[in-house]
């Protein structure tokens, strides 16, 4: 009797070919190290900006995140999961989006939000309904809200540009504020925010990296950016006088980090066409919506949770099974 | 299932960089002082934030207000270089001096303790200077951000 009429003789539904087998090579550890590569111009860019503290931050930040995570591991007694480096993601992506002189009490508690919290209670890597640095941001953004006001973190910063944390200019004193912000100085970096979230060049670099590499879908990042695009587009052209031009808010806040390396994440993202598409769109809209008529500065953080919410809901959207499961 | 190597490498970063994030968290807690003349000043009380651009208002390329304009004393010397809220402080009880005062001074000497509220301090000193140059905002919600 051969294999295969043995395994059908025990009912068995799944049959596979022979091996050997060939692995691509290509891994979570591959995955996380090279999104951690694609991110370090923004980040190397920031830690220039802002010098010492930034450092501090961006290193406390990652290695607690790992800490948190070996803990983990230890506590729910499971094999150790920090070498696949997405620990050490999570803790870079956080740090990228604070102020740099975040206090480190806020680094310990905000890691641990994201790893424990984030991702492990929900059963580890690819379990996670939310992405667990997004919903890291918005649980210390409600809990201490003047942590992430940019200008108050960096009063005693004078660098080179118009010290005024844009987004939050546009919301609070209206689009006549933000006219000194030119749209090539702000792809460059010239504006406060996030340790990593201000040089739009260098984000954007990362991204396409990443979306040539395969390691994210460009399906999401480019709805994300054409939602935010036209949502701005469409408010601007309505009253000009009170809602900013689209590249504006293309290249400030959140947006660009959201869209190449937040809204990215896997297991909170769909993995069919036209879900990415709904889902990165869904999420570019929101994220202006909230900006432009909402009560917060940036959308970008709830815009992607809210997003990741209906994502499994999306997800239904997908091609008919062929066959029938009897 | 992750390999040794990759462990180890986990290993590495999370134990060199918290000392590298421990030193350079002590190191800029010892090093950072506030500079002697502040770039900007964040305003906080029951009306929200007031961001105040203290270098812009100071400086000779911005609008060259002469220091004395705004920090004053009944005499004018270095005294008078403080920050604003040590005198008008806005926990200010009706007849106490503020604790400033006592650096100086023995509390014999300081006959009028009646100091201007911050709130109000601000409000007159912002908004005349505002008026006489007719320049600046004049609407509350361009300074204040609730």
């Amino acid at each position: 009797m051969t294999t295969a009429e043995a395994m059908m003789s025990n009912h068995n539904k799944f049959i596979v070919s022979h091996a050997p087998f060939w692995h691509d090579g290509s891994s979570i550890t591959e995955r996380s190290y090279h999104i951690m590569i694609a991110a370090l111009p923004a980040v190397l860019f920031g830690i220039v900006q802002y010098g010492l503290p930034a450092i501090a931050v961006v290193a406390f930040s990652v290695s607690c995140a790992i800490f948190w995570e070996l803990a983990m591991n230890f506590v729910t007694k499971r094999s150790l999961t920090i070498g696949d480096g997405n620990a050490a993601l999570i803790g870079l992506l956080f740090a990228m989006l604070v102020p740099a002189t975040l206090p480190w009490w806020a680094v310990l508690t905000g890691t641990f939000v994201a790893v424990i919290i984030g991702k492990q209670i929900f059963g580890g890597i690819g379990s996670n309904a939310f992405n667990p640095v997004v919903l890291a941001i918005a649980i210390l953004m409600v809990s201490w809200k003047d942590l992430f006001d940019f200008d108050e973190a960096l009063l005693n910063y004078d660098l080179e540009f118009t010290m005024l944390y844009p987004i939050a200019a546009l919301k609070h004193f209206g689009p006549e504020s933000i006219e000194s912000f030119t749209a090539g100085d702000l792809l460059l970096g010239k504006q406060i925010g996030g340790i990593g979230a201000t040089f739009g060049l260098g984000i954007i670099l990362g991204g396409i990296y990443l979306i040539i590499r395969g390691f994210i879908r460009w399906e999401i990042c480019l709805t994300f950016l054409l939602g935010v695009f036209a949502a701005a587009f469409i408010f601007n052209i309505y009253d000009g006088s009170r809602f900013a031009g689209p590249v504006f808010h293309i290249l400030t806040g959140y947006t660009l980090i959201g869209a190449f390396f937040l809204a990215t994440e896997d297991s909170s993202s769909p993995v069919n066409l036209i879900p990415m598409l709904v889902y990165g769109a869904g999420a570019g809209v929101l994220t202006v919506l909230i900006r432009n008529i909402g009560a917060h500065v940036d959308g970008v953080i709830y815009a992607i949770l809210v997003m990741n919410l209906v994502n499994p809901l999306l997800d239904k959207i997908r091609p008919k099974a062929i066959g029938k499961v009897g | 299932m992750t390999s040794k190597k990759e462990l180890r490498l986990a290993y590495a970063l999370a134990i060199i960089l918290f000392v590298v994030g421990v030193l350079s968290y002590a190191i800029a807690a010892f090093s950072a002082k506030t500079p002697d003349s502040p770039m900007r000043l964040m305003f906080k009380g029951v009306a929200g934030k007031v961001l105040f651009d203290h270098k812009t208002h100071t400086q000779d390329a911005g609008y060259g207000i002469a220091c004395g304009q705004c920090h004053h004393h009944p005499e004018e010397d270095e005294a008078a270089l403080r920050a604003c809220g040590d005198c008008h402080s806005f926990t200010e009880k009706e007849d106490a001096f503020p604790e400033a005062c006592a650096d100086c001074h023995e509390s014999d000497e300081i006959e009028d303790s009646k100091i201007t509220k911050r709130v109000d301090a601000f409000h007159s000193q912002c908004i005349n200077c505002h008026k006489e140059n007719e320049a600046g905002p004049e609407k509350c919600a361009s300074c204040h951000v609730m």
